[in-house]
Order: structure tokens, then sequence, then C-alpha cells
């Protein structure tokens, strides 16, 4: 005979996992992004919007550590004027991303850094689906006039090779298709690198997130400067 | 020393009271045996479950290979305490068939022989899971098979490998623990790894080792000393009982619920023994009094009616063990369902001993005080009928404190932590204290009250004599009543949360991240029309100008203002929800303005300290919303509807970024069927399974209701005793006040009225006491410690009052009976030697 | 209807004490007439009490029958027996047997109140102004002296009026002086409300004043059985 001690075990355990999801609380994701005072707004040369999952929003660390604020600060400290909107929805895939991008295109930004998929593939959902979203996602915002910065991901080898060169794939074939800025793989250097992670081994650290920024940095000019040549003749 | 012919002359006219005496200390024994008993069966079947749930005694678990100086103390425990050893590594992956089309996303577990150390995998066959797990094969979870349309006997690809499906899981002890992962499980071996290819460098993989010790209790020390080698911050070091301790807490809330109703019978014993043996050595102070005369010393009288009261503890110790025993040959028919009757084992000569020691030193901690009277009773008394013994203030107060503080003691022992126990302690004294302090404000009032009728003015005076125990009569009833009741309303309340509130038809499936666009789709797929519920992700940013802090949020113990919050957007309440604060959800016509309404959650208003017109500013996905409070909603129902913090209007939000969430009820059958429906046709949709859980949790809290209402009525028999024993201790006074009637006139009628009066009064004013202390205390702990909705149950407060009332009066009477049945002049005799 | 409140014949009480009959009263036929002052004297364990409490109905007799203002009470329960003390008969006893749980007026309206007198205070008070406790009548009973105690517990014995008092050693527990003043007390209320008052005592003192004596010894009467 099976004990049935073994219920509460589950029961509670389903119970806290039930509540927190239907309070609309997935603890594991603190994370808040303080906003610059809103009531003497400094004037911007421009807007970015950083949209993305976790990896964005900078779950686990402090607001002022998540990338987008250190890449505001960088490019401050380059002479840039740009505001950096933290736009990272935690547990986010694709799918979802795809389907906020006219909240995001309503805040007329200049440019996007689109960072999403990596949930797709911790879900193993098809690598197709991963592929349609993101190019919807990148013909609305060039359909708007908006600048494109995308960041590629790498999965896992666990999932299997068929599955993850599928989806490593996804990102440059996007690349070549549109006409887009592209960082070919937004944890460069960062990835299974045991000092620059959190000890879930997959969200970067603040640390991490300095490393991110210094890679991503040059990319972000690139599309600032693509974007500047472009506006030109407006 | 002892003359033997003495003390058993002095018990033979005990009667009555030694009678209430024996059965006291029977009873506390009998409930510290059983419950004692009753605790080392949940502590032995909570480690049992433990270790089929994380499969070992210790677990190891790391992201990462786990480390060279952990693997060298891992062999050196195993070769030195003779540990059994088994290595598993977790892992989801995306598998296909050999030949077919298709793919799937799976949790691989790969396990070395020996898994799991306890309990086992069941598989459909019923054969034994370590002789079906060989290389090249796998066992997978049902639903493999039927997303993959495969056979046992088919081939899958995992990863570089490719193995054979020979069976498939019934029942896998570590799943509720792994209820996260989001693909079925698959079981493959060890030796196969290496061919699969999947774990090395780029990958992300759950590295255990699990430890079976010959001595579980080992396990904490074991587990310290690996712990000092393991990588900090990357290896974590675990038993069966600290890990996921949700379960342990579960039951330890429980037993310290059962452990404070058994010190609280022992407490309830302890005063009846009391009152009873006081009643017992009034009714001999006049053989006291002439022994005194004829030269008996002091300590002689107390040596003898010493040896008195062991004698009758004994003989209650005896019958308290006695019914203990049979109270717990009953548990596997009463709580068989809980704990697997394997694991119950009989009351141990351990659990015997301790009781009886306990109950002992209860008996000499509250027979002392009436010991010690026998040192004021004077030889005059055989001149007077002096009826109050009067003994030292100071020596009261010293037993008192006595009391006290075996009582702590005893509540630290029980409960097993000094600092819950020193709390628990503090918030029972304040909580006498309280009870007390009403009960003498009642006791005022009512003595101030002007009463016409001569019968209920003469119970009243006599509620009031000089030297009555009226208030101690009250204060305990009262006290006890209050617990009772307090454990009532909780179970009520607990009860009408998690089940009453989940009806058949209530959701039992839900699924997030449903896109716009896509409710048509996840219509066809479930097959029919659902409730969807709109998520917003946004974030709180500051508070009536004041930004959220980050570090402060996340060093709180409740829910953190800082996360990302999943808000909402309707315009009508939900069938669950009450407006607490302000009229409406949103005021009816409001100017055009940036300003947007919200309301908010009660449970949240509380944590953030935020009110009706305040100003919160969100960011809903990088754009900042400035909004006003217009309401302020609470929940009525449990925890398992779904709920959200902040409301807005669908104006508001309707245009912002949203998924849907829905709530589904399907017949159980069909729940897994409708999943690979959901998932096949909108992968992006994530699924939970509830049916299961509604139903065990509502089973499970239906006998842990019953655990507690049996080992209450262990309280309620104490209060009767205590009852029993006021009234014999105030017999010798009833028996005068009766003749006195008598003498004057007054009928049996009459007479019998008074004690009515008498009794009701008492029973009244302690119900109703009882019921205010009762709701107080059981709101404070729904809202502060559950966190779940509180209703009163008018009925359970009336059928409590009306059942003291008569309890009591029926007490009061049945008692009161034989003495006024007496003839007045037998007193009047008596008087006259 | 004749002169006489109380009549005894040929009244027996035996105890029952192991398996042996234990003669307390024997054959007592006594006659008492409205208005007389009778003392029963006799040394201890004469059976004074046993006779009091026979003939004022509180204990039953093993044999004989008592008529109380020409009823047979004999035969009468406890509970009809009740009503009948209330209306007919007023106690005072040698250990005062006042209810501690009231005070002094209370003990005094006590029997008036059981039989619903709504006049039951204001005789109270006038009957301990009578005795001169009026200042006293808020004490409770175990702040009264002896002699104030047994002065309450006249006026309780009074207040309903009874045409019969039995009193029990009423001054066994007090001083001499005390004595007298509750003797004279007693024996004037008694003559101002034309009261009978059958009272039991040793002291020759007390019997000197009675209208008749009754001597008992050993359970029987030794003189004034007639008239």
């Amino acid at each position: 005979m099976r004990s049935m001690l073994k219920m509460p075990g589950i029961l509670i355990v389903m119970l806290l996992v039930v509540s927190g999801l239907l309070g609309g609380c997935e603890r594991e994701q603190r994370d808040q992004r303080r906003e610059p005072a809103i009531a003497s707004e400094p004037v911007y040369d421009g807007v970015i919007i950083a949209m993305g999952d976790s990896l964005t929003a900078g779950l686990g660390v402090a607001p002022e550590k998540s990338y987008p604020a250190l890449l505001e600060s960088s490019l401050q400290a380059a002479g840039l004027n740009y505001r950096v909107i933290n736009a990272g929805v935690s547990g986010e895939t694709s799918s979802g991303a795809r389907s906020r991008i006219d909240w995001i295109i309503n805040s007329r930004p200049d440019l996007v850094i689109v960072e999403t998929g990596a949930n797709d593939g911790f879900r193993g959902i098809s690598t197709q689906l991963l592929y349609d979203n993101l190019a919807a996602i990148i013909e609305s915002l060039l359909a708007n006039d908006i600048g494109v910065l995308l960041v590629g991901m790498q999965m896992v080898s666990n999932l299997g090779d068929d599955y993850r060169s599928a989806f490593n794939a996804v990102y440059p074939r996007l690349a070549e298709h549109y006409p887009v800025t592209f960082m070919p793989f937004f944890l460069e250097g960062v990835a299974m690198d045991r000092g620059l992670n959190q000890q879930d081994t997959i969200h970067p650290n603040e640390e991490g997130y300095r490393v991110i920024v210094e890679n991503l940095l040059p990319y972000v000019h690139q599309a600032l400067n693509l974007e500047r040549q472009r506006d030109r003749p407006l | 020393m002892i003359q033997v012919r003495f003390v058993l002359r002095e018990l033979r006219y005990g009667g009555a009271q030694a009678l209430t005496f024996i059965l006291c200390v029977a009873l506390s024994i009998a409930t510290l045996t059983a419950l004692n008993s009753f605790r080392s069966d949940v502590h032995r079947s909570l480690l049992n479950d433990a270790q089929k749930l994380h499969g070992g005694d210790v677990i190891i678990h790391s992201h990462y290979p786990i480390s060279e100086p952990l693997e060298q103390a891992v062999r050196d425990i195993q070769s030195r305490a003779g540990a059994d050893l088994a290595r598993v590594y977790g892992f989801n992956s995306v598998v296909r068939p050999e030949v077919a089309d298709g793919s799937l996303f799976v949790n691989i577990m790969a396990v070395a022989p020996g898994y799991p150390l306890y309990g086992s995998v069941d598989l459909a066959s019923g054969r034994p899971f370590g002789e079906v797990l060989q290389a090249g094969a796998v066992v997978v979870a049902p639903e493999v098979l039927s997303r993959l349309s495969l056979r046992i006997g088919d081939r899958l690809r995992i990863g570089t490998a490719v193995l054979t499906i020979v069976d498939t899981i019934d029942y896998d002890p570590s799943r509720p623990v792994s209820i996260f992962s989001l693909g079925p499980r698959i079981f493959t071996s060890t030796g196969d790894l290496e061919q699969m290819g999947l774990l090395g460098v780029g990958s992300r993989s759950h590295y255990e080792i699990l430890l079976r010790l010959p001595e579980p209790e080992q396990a904490r020390k074991i587990a310290e000393t690996l712990s000092r080698v393991a990588t900090a911050g990357q290896e974590r070091v675990e038993t069966a009982t600290t890990a996921r301790s949700q379960v342990k807490r579960f039951f330890d809330n429980m037993l310290f619920f059962l452990s404070f109703i058994s010190i609280f019978t022992l407490l309830l014993s302890g005063i009846g023994m009391q009152s009873s043996l006081s009643a017992l050595l009034r009714q001999k102070q006049y053989t006291i009094a002439i022994g005194k005369t004829v030269g008996a010393t002091y300590r002689f009288l107390l040596l003898h009616y010493l040896a008195l009261t062991m004698l009758l503890g004994l003989i209650g110790a005896i019958a308290g063990v006695l019914a203990g025993l049979i109270i717990k040959s009953t548990f596997p028919l009463l709580f068989g369902e809980i704990i697997p009757a394997e694991l119950m084992l009989g009351v141990t000569i351990g659990d015997l001993v301790e009781g009886m020691l306990i109950g002992l030193l209860v008996v000499v901690l509250f027979s002392s005080l009436p010991l010690y009277r026998i040192a004021a009773i004077r030889p005059v008394a055989l001149l007077r009928l002096d009826l109050t013994g009067n003994v030292g203030k100071p020596a009261t107060y010293l037993l008192a404190a006595l009391v006290v503080v075996f009582l702590a003691l005893l509540v630290v022992r029980q409960l097993e932590d000094v600092q819950t126990g020193l709390v628990f302690m503090l918030g029972c004294l304040g909580f006498i204290a309280i009870i007390f302090l009403l009960t003498s404000l009642v006791l005022r009032l009512l003595r101030a009250l002007p009463v016409g009728n001569l019968a209920m003015r003469q119970a009243f005076r006599s509620l009031f004599r000089p030297g009555n125990a009226t208030r101690s009569i009250i204060v305990t009833l009262a006290s006890a009543l209050s617990v009772l009741l307090t454990i009532f309303l909780l179970e009520f309340n607990l009860v009408a949360s998690f089940i009453t509130s989940y009806p058949k038809d209530a959701p039992n499936l839900f699924s997030l991240d449903i896109q716009r666009g896509q409710q048509e789709a996840f219509f066809a797929a479930v097959g029919k029309e659902a409730e969807l519920f709109p998520v917003v992700r946004g974030r709180l940013l500051s508070i009536n100008g004041e930004a959220i802090d980050y570090e402060r949020e996340n060093q709180r113990r409740s829910d953190s203002l800082a996360r990302e919050f999943n808000l909402t957007y309707r315009d009508t309440l939900l069938d669950d929800e009450i407006i607490v604060r302000g009229e409406r959800l949103f005021e009816a016509s409001r100017p055009a303005s940036d300003v947007v309404e919200v309301s908010v959650l009660d449970t949240i208003a509380e944590i953030g300290d935020i009110d009706l017109g305040d100003r919160l500013v969100f960011s809903i996905q990088g754009l900042p919303m400035t909004a006003e409070v217009t309401s302020i909603r609470s929940r009525t129902k449990s925890k398992l509807y779904p709920f959200f913090y902040f409301v807005f209007a669908e104006e508001v939000l309707a245009a912002a970024p949203h998924t849907f969430f829905a709530a589904l009820h399907l017949e159980r059958d069909a729940i897994d069927e409708t999943i690979t429906r959901i998932v096949t046709a909108l992968p992006n949709v994530s699924t939970l399974n509830v049916a299961d859980t509604v139903v065990r949790l509502g089973e499970l809290i239906d006998r842990l209701a019953r655990v507690i209402t049996f080992f209450s009525l262990f309280s309620i028999v104490a209060g009767c005793l205590i009852l029993i024993g006021s009234v014999l201790a105030t017999r010798l006074e009833r028996i005068r006040d009766c003749a006195y009637y008598k003498i004057v006139g007054g009928t049996t009628r009459f007479v019998l009225s008074i004690t009515v009066y008498e009794n009701l009064l008492l029973g009244m004013t302690s119900s109703i006491l009882a019921a205010a202390v009762a709701i107080v205390s059981s709101w404070l702990i729904c809202s502060a410690w559950f966190n779940i909705a509180f209703r009163l149950h008018g009925g359970a407060l009336v059928i409590m009052a009306l059942t003291t009332c008569a309890a009591v009066v029926g007490i009061g009477l049945i008692s009161s009976l034989s003495i006024v049945r007496q003839k007045p002049v037998t007193f009047l005799y008596r008087q006259n030697g | 209807m004749t002169a006489a409140i109380l009549v005894s014949s040929r009244l027996s009480k035996t105890y029952q004490i192991g398996g042996r009959q234990l003669p307390v009263l024997s054959d007592i036929s006594l006659t008492v007439s409205r208005g007389e002052f009778v003392v029963i004297t006799g040394n201890s364990g004469s059976g004074k009490t046993t006779l009091l409490s026979v003939l004022s109905g509180l204990d039953r007799p093993s044999s004989g029958t008592i008529r109380l203002a020409d009823r047979d009470i004999t035969e009468l329960s406890e509970d009809e027996l009740a009503p009948l003390r209330n209306e007919l008969i007023g106690f005072v006893f040698q250990a005062f047997h006042l209810i501690p749980s009231l005070n002094a007026l209370e003990n005094v309206m006590f029997p008036a109140e059981l039989k619903k007198d709504p006049a039951a205070g204001d005789k109270a008070t006038r009957l301990l102004e009578r005795v001169g406790l009026s200042m006293r009548r808020q004490h409770m009973v175990s702040e009264l002296s002896g002699g104030e105690k047994q002065r309450v517990a006249i006026c309780r014995a009074l207040i309903n009026d009874p045409p019969l008092v039995f009193a029990d050693e009423p001054t066994g527990n007090l001083d001499s002086t005390n004595s007298r003043e509750i003797m004279s007390l007693l024996l004037e209320l008694q003559r101002e409300r034309d009261a009978t008052l059958v009272l039991a005592t040793h002291s020759r003192e007390i019997a000197r004043q009675a209208d008749r004596e009754v001597r008992l010894a050993d359970g029987r009467l030794v003189s004034g059985e007639a008239s």
C-alpha cells in the first residue's frame, strides 16, 4: 500500500503553484525597474525600447542593474542622449512578444532591440513558430519606420542536435532576410560561465549584464547610425 | 510509617470526588499517550514519504557535474557509513520517433541502477522498475505514447541515441517535486547518457546524488558534513525532511495544533484534579480537625493524604494508560487513510512511561495546593463549621508560578522549539488574562444588575458569595469553550475556503499565455467556450510619488511590490469579490483626464499601505500610467479561484498587450486528451491540471478535521470533569444553603430553580465570553495566518451556547439532586453533632 | 376550632443504627395552646432537638401523629410541608443558620419574599428597627456579632407573623448579657404578636419565665404532659 501522506505533498505544492499562478503572481519574477522621475522628465534625443523576456527584464537583479538601464548610461557616457525603455516581460515566449508589438510601436521609438525566443526553446516550441513570430515582429517595426536590432539566441545542447541547430539557425536566417542590425548571440561570453550567471545558470548576474552591454554597445551604435542615415532624407 | 488502614478508610468515603479525580488523571494520561504515539506515527510516515518523494535521505543537487571534493566526501561516507548511492541526471529535451514524423518536448530522468532508493516507480506492466530499465530501454509517461502515436516496443530518438520504449509509468513518487516541468517524463538508464550526447558543454542539466543511510536519523549530520565541502552557491545538500519543507511545515502545523489541544486538555484535567481533590479534602476536614485535636501532626496528615492522592493518581494513571492503549488501537480505523497502517506502531513503552511521568507530575503539581491547605485546617473547625480554608497568598502564587513554569517546559517539549513554545505560552497567558479580565468585567456588570425574581436573585447571590469559585469556573469554562470554538471555526473556514467553495463544476484546468487571436482556436481545442481573463504584465513604479524600493521589497516576507504584476481589466466584480472600500469598482462618471482608475485587492492594499484616492504609477511594458485607487476589493472564497491584485476599466487596458488566462471545468477523464489537443493546436499555451489536487485536498482536509475533532473531544470531557469537580467542591455550601431555604419554607422546586438559574448564568456568561474570544481569535488566525476569508458560523455559536448551558445546567442539576432531596433536618442534626 | 395550635399524640422516633433500633423519642403526647410559651427542658441527649424537629415537621416521626393549626401534618411530603412552615412557623436556632450570601435585611425578608409578599421590605425594615439593628441592615452575616445574628434570626422567624415559633437553645452560643437581652426580646415580641413559643433549653433561668415546662428524659416526658 502506498502512503497517503504523500498527498499533502502534492497538494500543498500544487496549491501553492496554483494560487501563485491564479494570483497573477509568478513569485520568481521579482524585478522592478525604477522609472526616471515622471514629473520633470528630461528631454532625450531619442527613444530605444528594449523588448524581450526575463533576460531583458533583468530577473533577479536590481532594476538599475538590468541591461537596458546599463545601456542607457553607457550611451549617455558616449554622448548619446537616448532613453532606453525596459519592455521586458519575464517568462514570455515569441508569441507573447508578437502579440504586443503594436503597443511597442505606439510609443514611437527610434530603435527596438528584439530579444526573445529563449522561453520558446526551453519549452521545445516549434522553431517554425519562433521564426514566424520574429518575422512578424520585424515586419511590423520596419513597416512603421522603426529601426530593429535583432539579438540572436542559442539553445542548450541537451535539447538534441536537431532541435538545437534548427533553433540556432532561426536568427541568422531572419537577419539575412530583413534589413536589420544583428547581434548573433545575446549571451556571447556569458552563457554557461558560472561567474557571470545567477545560481539558476540561466540568468546573468550584474557582472554578466555588464559584459552583455559591452558586447551590445557596438551593435547599438551601428543600428543608431543606420537609423540616422535613413532619417536624413526625411 | 504510613498506616495503610488509615489511607484505605479515607478512600472508602471519598466517593464521587475520588472518582472525578481519578477520571481527570486518566484523561490527561490517555490524551498524552495517544497523542505522543500519534505524533511518532506521523513523523515516521512523514519521513517515509519524504524519503520516497526525494528518493533518498540525503540529496546532493547541482546544475554542474558534482565537484571532486564533494565526490570524495560522498565516497568517504559511502565506505564509512555504508550508505547506498544512486545518481540521477535530469534535463529537458526534444525527442522524436525513430521512423515517424513529429517531436515532443520531454523531461528526461537518467537514473543509475538502484534508483529509487526508497519507494518504487510503478509500471503499467507491474514488473519491477529496476529489471525493466536496462541500457537501451526507456520507460515513458503514457502521454509520450499518445502524443507521438507510439506503442510499447517502438523506438525513440533521444539525442544521438535510439532507445526502445519498454513500459509506461503508472506512478512516479518523485513527480510531485517536479510538477513544474512542462514535458512528460521519460526514464532512461545512465548507461545510455554518453550515447545520447546531450550532456556536456552547453547543456543544462540537474546533477543529483541520492544517498540512503543505514540510520536515516544521521541524515542531518551527514548533510552538514557534505555541505562543508560543497561548492557554495552551486551545490546544494539537503535531507529528505528539509527539502521542500511545505509538507513538513503543514504537518508541523497540524501537530502543533494537536499539541496545543493536548496541553490544553492537560491543564483542564489539572484544574479538575485540583477542584475534586479540594472537594475530597473538604469533606475530610472534620476528620482532619479531629486528627489534629487528638494530636496528629501536619506531617502525619500530609503524608497520609499525599499517599491517598498518589494512590488515586496511580489508579488514574493505570486507567489512563489502558484508555490510551484502547484509543490507540482504534487509530488504524480512524486515521488509516492518513497514515498507512503498517507505519502505525503500537504504543511504545517510551510513550507509556513518558505519559505516566508527565501525568503524575501533573498530579503532584495540581494536588499540592489542596494538600497544603490541610495545614490551614484548625481544630476549631470542630466547633464551628468553617468552610473557608485559607491558604496564604504567597503559597498560592508560588504554586501558580510553578504551574506556569511546568506548563512552559511541557509546551517547549511538545512543540520541540523553545522560541515557538515561549511565544505560544505567552500567547496563552495573554489569552487567559483577557478572558480573566472580561470575566471580571461581566461579573461586575451582573452584580450591579437589579433582579426582581427571588430565585434569580438568590442565584446571583450564590454566584457572588464570598469565596465562591465563580470567576475561576467561568474563566476555565470560557477558555475551554473558546479554544474548542476557535478550532471549530478554523476548521469550518478552512473547509469553506478550500472545499465547499470549490464546487464540483469549479475550474480544474487552467491555461496560461493564450494570445490575442487564439481565443477561437483555444475554444475549438477545448470543445467549448470558457471564461477568459485578460492578463496585462506591468509593474508598479510608485505610490503617491514615492518610488518602490527594490531592495526593501525583496526582503519582505509577504508579496513583493517590486515584481512584475499581472494586471487585468473588466468592468464588473467577479462572483467571489466584494467591495470593501468605495462605492463601486470604478466611479460612474469621471471627467476625462490622464489619471485612470484602478481597483485594488485588499491583500496587496495592506502590504503596500494603499488607500482610496492614492495615486499609483504603473509601467505597462515601458509606458507609464498614473491611476487613482477608486475601490478596494476583497475575496470571499478560496485560493483556488483566479484573482488579480489590480483591476482596470476595460477602455484603459484593452489596447495594452495582453494574453488570456482560462479557467475550465472538464470531466476528469477528458482532461489528458484536452491538454494534448490544446498543446498541439496552440504550442505556446501552458496548461495546469488541478483536478486531482482539488479532490485530494478535499479528502485530506476532511481527514485532518477528523483528527483534530477527535483530540478536541478530550478537552470537552476535561471541561465536564471540571464542572463536576467544581460542583462537588461547593457541595457543603450547597447542602447548607439548601437546608436554610427549606427551613424557612422554600420548596424543592424553588431550590432547584435557584440551581438552574445559577448554572444557566454560569453557562451563558461562559459561552458568550467564549464566543466573543473565539470569533476574534479565529478571525485573526484566518486573516493573518491562513490568509482566507472569515465567515461566522451562527449555527455553531448557537449550538455551542445551548449545549454549554444544557451541559452546565444538567451537570449542576444532577450533582445537586442528592443535595436537594436531603431533608433539612439532616443538616441540622449534623450541626448539633 | 380549639385553642390548641399544636397537638401531638403518641409520638415516637427511632433511629436505625447498624442493625439495632435506637429509640430517641417514645410515646410523646403534647398539646400547646395559642399564645402559650412552652419550654422543653432536659439533659443533653434527652431528645430536645429531635422533638422540636418532629413537632415542626422538619423531621418525620416513626409513629404517632402531629396536628398543626388543625391540620394533620404527619403524612405530608417535604414539599407540602415547606409552604406550611413558611406561613405558620418561625425558627430560631442556636447556630443562627443565617444565609451567608445575604445581608441582614435580605435574610429577614427572605421568608416573606418566598410567599411573594409585596410588603416584605417594609416589614423587614420595621422589624430590624424594632430589634435595634436598622443601622446594620446592609451588613453581611459574617460582619455581625453573635447577638446581632440572633436578633436577625428572630426577625426572620417573625416576618410572616407565624402563630408558632420554635426556638432551639437560642442563647446557647451567647454570653450571659446577650442571652438575657435576646430572651427578653423574644418574649416581648411573642407577646406583642400573641404568638406561641416552643423553646428547647437546659437553662433553668429561662425555664422559670415560661408558662409551662415540659421535661424530657431519655426521650420520654417526665412532667407537663397535660394542661
